[in-house]
């Protein structure tokens, strides 16, 4: 019975022709939006969270300490609370690191007559302080160490990244929603065309003591197919952006974001989206049937 | 196997009411041939209705093999009709189906199993005499091919009770003979027959047990 409520379902999808296709492409379309929004949003996600595991905040400190007098600072800075670990960087230390970022421009630096940069502390503060507040209170306590210059550094720049990945979900979810609102739209048209092309089947079924489950399921299926036709070629049309488009994208992101590559969706999501295919099809499929009921 | 007691059918339009049937009552017994005969707008379509419960009577009872329809939920319809072969005066086939696919989309949709398909679809086709036409579309059948295909259609679910309304209404006097001697050989078979007809020389040919409808009465019971 199954294997012929799906061939009537096939029948079905051809009798609705271009509506039926304008369904499978919009359906299409509603989840390359969302899966777009979704690929962006989760890349984001990655590097808020490696950003957040990678806040520092510096203290510039007055002059280069000795190292009794190192120890001494670090075991002071631990004791304010809210720290996860602390190191000293001394001026030579700092000067080395600047030559490693430049690279093959490192030479300028042996123009200087003396070196510039300051010592330093790194402080890494413990999770719990890792929020715009807490990183706040924790720098308040720094710059009261006699020892310190300047105390730079905050969470404030990863949490307007995750402030804007916020933004972008709700966007993803407001596109997406409008252009599946469209494709349900779509897919009850395409039915309801269906409908009204096989009312003398319906009528001779009924009269001949079909099951309601074998007239209604077949729009159901149709529908059902339908999406989830629309949901693989959304998936097709994902790849295909992320091969040709991702390439060219990361080296934006690492430089701005620091991302090292642009990930795909995971294999999960892609199930999901296959499967709001499916339930987006099968929406306008059951819409469709409670047309004709009324 | 039929039973109606004392039956009224009235429809409403509006603040107009309509009486199609009015204090019907008779049976028929298993393995009977029966005509029933009357004008057009006489009762005989909505008294066929009643049976195969496309419709619910306004008062009075009505037992079709063994089940009462007045309180028949819609849910055991279907199983009803499914005991019932029922075919019209158009012959009412699927026009994008071959006459094979006709009767066996039918089969398949009351879950008769795929391996019996074939087979119930030929033995059909044999008792109208129209296997040699199973690969044809309806339009390429004439009129009287067509009301055989139906009947195929109808007695492949091999149904204890055959439903014909004005079966050989469209028809001209040679293919109704013909339909209606494929008629009487599923009656010899052991299928009872109740065929609406508002045919007079129908009637005297068949000669078989008669009812007559005038105005929504049954105002005769003879043969």
């Amino acid at each position: 019975m199954l294997g012929f409520l799906i061939s009537e379902a096939v029948r079905d999808c051809r009798r609705a022709g271009r509506v039926a296709a304008s369904a499978v492409l919009l359906i299409a379309l509603s989840l390359v939006a969302l899966g777009g929004f979704w690929v962006l949003s989760a890349n984001l996600g990655y590097a808020v969270a490696e950003w957040r595991d990678r806040v520092r905040i510096i203290v510039y400190l007055k002059r280069e300490l000795s190292s009794v007098e190192a120890t001494d600072l670090r075991e002071r800075v631990e004791a304010l609370g809210d720290v996860a670990s602390v190191a000293y960087v001394g001026k030579a230390q700092a000067l080395s690191a600047l030559k490693r970022t430049l690279g093959t421009n490192a030479s300028v630096l042996d123009e200087l007559p003396a070196n510039p940069l300051p010592a330093s502390l790194e402080v890494t503060p413990a999770p719990a302080a890792a929020t715009p507040e807490g990183a706040h209170a924790l720098i308040e306590r720094l710059q009261r160490l006699p020892e310190a210059e300047e105390v730079a550094g905050g969470v404030e720049w990863v949490e307007r990244l995750a402030q804007w990945r916020r933004l972008l979900n709700l966007a993803g979810a407001g596109v997406g929603a409008v252009l599946g609102l469209a494709a349900i739209v779509t897919v009850t048209t395409a039915t309801t065309l269906v409908l009204h092309a096989r009312r003398q089947e319906a009528e001779i079924m009924r009269l001949v003591g079909a099951p309601e489950s074998a007239i209604r399921l077949p729009l159901l299926l149709q529908g059902m197919m339908q999406g989830l036709l629309g949901a693989g070629l959304a998936l097709v049309l994902l790849v295909a952006a992320y091969r040709v488009v991702g390439p060219r994208v990361e080296p934006l992101l690492t430089l701005t974001i620091g991302l090292p590559r642009l990930e795909f969706l995971p294999v999960p999501a892609l199930a999901a989206l296959l499967v709001a295919g499916t339930v987006l099809g099968g929406l306008g499929g059951v819409l469709a049937r409670s047309g004709r009921d009324r | 196997m039929i039973e109606l007691h004392r039956v009224w059918k009235t429809y409403e339009v509006g603040p107009v009411k309509i009486p199609a049937l009015s204090d019907v009552s008779f049976q028929v017994l298993r393995g009977e041939f029966v005509v029933l005969t009357g004008a057009s707008g006489a009762g005989k379509t909505t008294l066929l209705r009643l049976l195969y419960r496309d419709e619910v009577p306004s008062e009075g009872d009505i037992e079709v093999l063994g089940t009462a329809l007045t309180r028949l939920k819609p849910s055991a319809v279907s199983a009803l009709r499914r005991a019932l072969g029922v075919v019209f005066q158009d012959a009412k086939l699927l026009p994008g189906r071959t006459v094979y696919e006709n009767i066996a989309f039918v089969l398949r949709v009351t879950g008769t199993p795929r391996r019996e398909i074939t087979a119930r679809v030929f033995d059909a086709l044999r008792a109208v005499g129209l296997s040699a036409r199973a690969q044809s579309y309806p339009a390429q059948l004439s009129q009287g091919e067509a009301q055989r295909a139906a009947l195929a259609r109808a007695i492949a679910r091999k149904p204890a009770l055959l439903l014909a309304d004005e079966p050989t209404g469209n028809l001209d006097d040679v293919m109704a003979a013909e339909v209606l001697d494929v008629v009487k050989d599923i009656w010899e078979r052991g299928t009872t027959v109740v065929l609406a007809t508002h045919q007079a020389r129908l009637v005297r040919v068949l000669r078989r047990r008669t009812l007559v409808l005038e105005g929504g009465r049954l105002v005769k019971d003879e043969g």
